[in-house]
């Protein structure tokens, strides 16, 4: 997050991906950073996930994402 | 507030860090304000700076310390004149409670993270399960004792420099060897159990402190052994075959990626078992503090030295 | 700091007193096509596999990707790899952490 806090600071639109478990935390770092940094979250877990698994959760994010980067 | 400061000869608006994971420039008197509040002495003021700037540097990485799922935090072992002289434990119930200073330092070192930085946790700290010593974790090591030279000495101090040695660790874990006589059955048996450290499918990507008490100590100082031979001798005995940790070895689904079957590797990498003297005179005992991710992409130990 | 009088006590706060500005985020372009868009991979494993996909679906849209990797998930990407990003993308999507 203080990543695309730093690079919407240089003026380019961002947004991260978690997962679901980090909602809360995300929050409390946003009001930390002073900026609502948009993110989208994906249904923990990853880490054991098939190729195919990560390739549902992707399509099932990419409408959100371009939400989240476009002026809608 | 007033005596708190008088600890230290710092000036209280000196900046000591940027605390993670806001990044918050924190000066001398907000560092005092936390020491205060954790039951601090005046005294501890100079290592609780100091194991501050320790831990926000950018080798021990606080901010990944404190985000990761991993049950792990700051451990901090003090060495040189100034343990003695503001009564810090290095002997019995070392790694336990009932000590002022060790109890207090740690404890003001977290609540500079979470009041100041804002790592709170259940907020930016992510610990699935933690551990008890989040709530402070520091000692002393017995140097007086240890016939070896010092941790600090071995990280390049010497005895005369105070410094504090920050170390991300898990909770300490016993290691029992009561019948031992030899200094090679000791290694053999302290091996066998850092063997499993973290997981016994971890290897060299996670450092460990290993703690060793007196009457264990007493083995290797009765043969002659020096910390450089005790280190060779454990070493032979934590090489791996990666077949046998390798993803699906033993019906077991973690482990080593299949890309590296075939290799022997060693349980820690160079220098990344520390190793401490203390504990109280009576029981054969040492115990194990595992790590965390090693290097740039984790954290690296840290040694400072306390300046007034 | 002050209690120079003896009857009077002052509270300190142990916190950083200070609230962050709070800022907008940016202006957001009305659609990806003909834009560069960044991915930066934070190095955990599997986001590699996400972005793989967000990357089909983003050239799919008509909008060109640039892929990126920080050196470690643990600490925020070194501020060489920002600027690149800054100069060479229109918007970036960091993934994934977990």
């Amino acid at each position: 997050m203080h990543d695309i806090d730093d690079l919407e600071r240089r003026g380019v639109p961002g947004v991260f991906v978690a997962s679901d478990t980090f909602t809360d935390a995300a929050a409390i770092q946003a009001e930390g950073l002073g900026l609502d940094v948009a993110g989208v979250f994906v249904a923990h877990p990853i880490q054991d996930r098939t190729d195919d698994e990560m390739a549902t959760l992707a399509d099932d994010a990419i409408e959100a994402l371009l939400a989240a980067l476009t002026g809608s | 507030m007033v005596r708190m400061l008088e600890g230290t000869t710092r000036s209280a608006d000196e900046v000591v860090a940027l605390i993670p994971p806001n990044l918050v420039e924190c000066t001398v008197e907000k560092v005092a304000v936390n020491a205060v509040m954790a039951g601090c002495r005046p005294e501890y003021l100079p290592v609780v700076l100091t194991a501050v700037e320790a831990i926000c540097s950018d080798e021990f990485n606080m901010h990944g310390v404190l985000a990761t799922t991993m049950s792990v935090g700051p451990v901090l072992v003090v060495n040189g004149p100034i343990a003695a002289s503001i009564g810090m434990n290095s002997g019995i119930n070392v790694l336990g409670h009932g000590n002022r200073a060790n109890a207090t330092i740690g404890r003001a070192v977290q609540l500079v993270i979470r009041n100041i930085g804002g790592g709170a946790p259940g907020g930016i700290d992510r610990a699935t399960l933690g551990h008890v010593g989040k709530q402070g974790f520091c000692f002393a090591e017995d140097e007086d004792a240890s016939p070896w030279n010092s941790l600090s000495e071995e990280r390049g101090f010497d005895r005369t420099q105070s410094t504090v040695t920050a170390f991300c660790g898990e909770g300490p874990s016993l290691v029992i060897d009561q019948l031992s006589r030899s200094p090679e059955s000791l290694t053999r048996s302290l091996a066998a159990s850092l063997r499993t450290t973290i997981s016994p499918r971890v290897v060299t990507g996670m450092d460990a402190m290993l703690v060793i008490s007196p009457e264990h100590m007493a083995r290797y100082r009765d043969a002659g052994w020096d910390r450089t031979r005790f280190l060779a001798e454990l070493d032979e005995h934590l090489m791996f075959d990666t077949d046998e940790i390798i993803v699906g070895a033993d019906g077991i689904e973690d482990g080593l990626p299949p890309g590296l079957a075939g290799h022997r590797l060693p349980k820690f990498r160079p220098g990344g078992l520390l190793v401490v003297h203390a504990g109280g005179s009576a029981g054969l005992f040492s115990a194990i503090i595992g790590g965390w991710l090693n290097g740039p992409a984790g954290s690296d130990p840290v040694t400072r030295e306390i300046t007034p | 700091m002050s209690n120079h009088q003896s009857t009077r006590t002052t509270v300190l706060d142990p916190t950083a007193e200070q609230r962050p500005a709070k800022r907008e985020r940016t202006a957001r372009p009305e659609s990806l096509a003909g834009l560069t868009v960044g991915l930066l991979d934070i190095s955990k494993p599997r986001g590699d596999v996400f972005l793989d996909r967000v990357e089909e679906r983003l050239t799919a849209l008509g909008a060109k990707v640039a892929r990126y990797a920080k050196p470690t998930f643990t600490k925020p990407a070194p501020v060489d790899l920002r600027h690149e990003i800054a100069i060479q993308c229109d918007a970036v999507i960091e993934a994934l952490a977990d």
